[in-house]
């Protein structure tokens, strides 16, 4: 789980936050309320998402509860990586 | 007649009425007229001249709104500035309209606090509270926004309402340019007046209707769709994230809204990347597109989901306080890319460049006249000169008539980018990247995207010796621009396709 933090956190900076500091960014921090990713960035994490952890994101799963903070989309790609059976 | 009579009047007669629901805040007309009548009370206490500049820089539709009319009230002139900023862009925006007032959400503090130091025109400042820490002003006025916002600042039930006409400005919107910097599009209360009533009358608008507005107020699309549902005391559903397409959809459910507004890139989104499919629309009445013709392929489609719905396809620009035409919806299949007709006050020609009318399916360029034309550009006159000549406002947009008198848009004359619900001039990219050490040269252009109409291309030579990789560049154009300036993409060349007198051809640029 530390490493997906880590590999979401360094996909954000390097895309989104650039040289902001690492205290700029906290794991629970809404990316929506933060002004963090707008539309078309929602598109590349979803790109990025399916790319690196070799996952299909259906449309109806394009919502805050998943992809809106760093803790979102870990708990979500867990989710998916262990589908319930 | 001034803008915030329209305010008054759904006051006068359904206070009670929402005019604006957001997340969990459901908003009445009596609370949006007290809250702007509460900062008109503060700012008449900063003694400004009429016509004084008030700049909203705010992502939160009540603060955005209510400092909207209480500008208005006060006698101000309304300058709304993208939220999407940096200190470079606020600065240049503030400084070129000489702000006097600023009401700011504090999360863009950072941006507007080494501005307002800055900037000695600034005689007041409202921030978001509670309590904003606003000590760093110095003498200027201060004020909790949020407090202002609950209408209950004293004596504000008798706020003087300063002298205005409807030939005086009521609002300058900032627009691209491609040469050079941005330019303020200054519009009339009478301006913005006749094209309110133009689109309510063609939109069949009313008091039941009930938008959701996901288009940015600071553009004058969404500015448009603000005023004139507020002119018929109809309701905003507001949600202009657009992050989550799924989340509006429910919205437009959840709330029945009747209509709902985009350019081609909301609907790409919303038929590419939503469960679109899942919702039905019971309520919804009419949908609405600016910025393109729509393809027949994406008419079906929307169709094919939104059945019964009406389509209106539109086209204009800021310096037309927004509408210049607009297609019937039962045109829509017969007229395949046609952007229609003018509308109701407005006469559209096309015209050659000495300003002679083309004959029937010949090229020419959109030439318009009618009450809704801006009064010029902001303290450009010759800008102002180069469109706002004899014949009337010239777009810049060329077209061909058909025998009917649709309308079709060929293109543009100038570069600017189409991006989402963005305009964007390259000139300011194309100075940005050329301020790089290693950059020799730079082109900014817009390419066709599937999603997002165009995508900025930047067309790089490097210095010789130079080494210089994409990723380094996009992070010096992310410190100085806005978010939606930067480039999506970076082609490094060894030297530009240029035409014999030096110009780059960046329609050859754009096909590689």
């Amino acid at each position: 789980m530390n490493d997906t933090l880590a590999t979401i956190r360094k996909f954000i900076f390097d895309n989104f936050l650039f040289d902001a500091a690492e205290e700029d960014l906290g794991n629970d921090d809404s990316f929506l309320d933060q002004g963090i990713i707008d539309s078309t960035g929602v598109l590349e994490l979803v790109e990025w998402l399916e790319d690196t952890f070799d996952i299909a994101v259906d449309d109806d799963e394009l919502i805050p509860e998943n992809l809106d903070s760093v803790n979102q989309l870990a708990a979500f790609i867990n989710k998916k990586a262990n589908p319930e059976p | 007649m001034l803008l915030q009579e329209y305010l008054y009047r759904t006051v006068r007669k359904t206070p009670d009425k929402e005019v604006l629901i957001y997340g969990e805040n459901h908003i009445s007309y009596g609370q949006l007229a007290a809250a702007a009548e509460s900062i008109a009370f503060w700012i008449n206490s900063l003694e400004l001249e009429p016509g004084f500049r008030g700049a909203l820089l705010t992502d939160d539709p009540f603060e955005y709104i209510a400092g909207y009319f209480g500008i208005l009230i006060a006698g101000g002139v309304v300058v709304g500035l993208n939220s999407q900023t940096s200190v470079k862009s606020l600065q240049y925006h503030l400084d070129d309209c000489g702000a006097s007032v600023l009401l700011a959400h504090k999360k863009f503090t950072r941006y507007f606090k080494p501005v307002v130091r800055k900037l000695n025109s600034i005689q007041g400042l409202a921030v978001t509270g509670p309590d904003p820490d606003l000590a760093w002003a110095g003498e200027i006025g201060q004020a909790d926004l949020t407090e202002l916002l609950d209408g209950k600042k004293a004596g504000s039930d008798s706020v003087a309402m300063s002298f205005r006409t409807s030939c005086d400005l009521a609002q300058i919107i900032y627009t691209s340019g491609t040469t050079g910097k941005p330019k303020g599009v200054m519009l009339r209360h009478s301006n913005l007046v006749a094209n309110i009533t133009s689109i309510v009358s063609y939109l069949h608008l009313s008091d039941k209707d009930r938008i959701m507005a996901v288009l940015p107020f600071f553009y004058v699309y969404g500015n448009s769709v603000m005023l004139t549902h507020i002119a018929v005391g109809g309701s905003l559903v507001v949600n202009q994230s657009f992050l989550y397409p799924n989340v509006i959809l429910q919205q437009m459910v959840e709330h029945e809204v009747t209509g709902f507004s985009g350019v081609p890139s909301t609907f790409a989104l919303l038929l590419n990347r939503s469960s679109l499919a899942k919702f039905s629309f019971p309520a919804l009445r009419y949908l609405t597109q600016a910025g393109a013709a729509m393809s027949p392929a994406l008419a079906v489609r929307l169709e094919k989901y939104f059945p019964g719905v009406a389509i209106y396809i539109m086209y204009g620009q800021t310096e037309a306080s927004a509408r210049l035409a607009y297609l019937e919806p039962s045109e829509l299949h017969n007229r395949p890319g046609s952007i229609g007709k003018g509308i109701p006050g407005v006469c559209l020609s096309l015209l050659d460049q000495n300003g002679n009318a083309v004959p029937v399916g010949q090229t020419g360029e959109i030439v318009a006249q009618g009450e809704n034309v801006m009064a010029g550009y902001w303290e450009q006159p010759e800008e102002s000169a180069k469109v706002l000549r004899r014949e009337g406002l010239w777009t810049g947009d060329l077209a061909r008539q058909d025998e009917d008198g649709f309308f079709y848009v060929i293109s543009r004359k100038s570069d600017i980018i189409k991006s989402g619900s963005h305009r964007i001039g390259p000139k300011e990219i194309e100075d940005t990247l050329a301020e790089h050490p290693a950059v020799h040269e730079a082109a900014v252009l817009g390419v066709a995207d599937e999603i997002l109409d165009e995508r900025i291309r930047a067309c790089i030579v490097l210095k010789d010796g130079c080494v210089c990789v994409e990723k380094e560049l996009i992070t010096h154009c992310r410190k100085e621009l806005p978010a939606y300036k930067v480039p999506q993409e970076i082609q490094f060349f060894s030297e530009l396709p240029k035409t014999a007198t030096g110009k780059i051809k960046k329609t050859e640029l754009k096909s590689l």
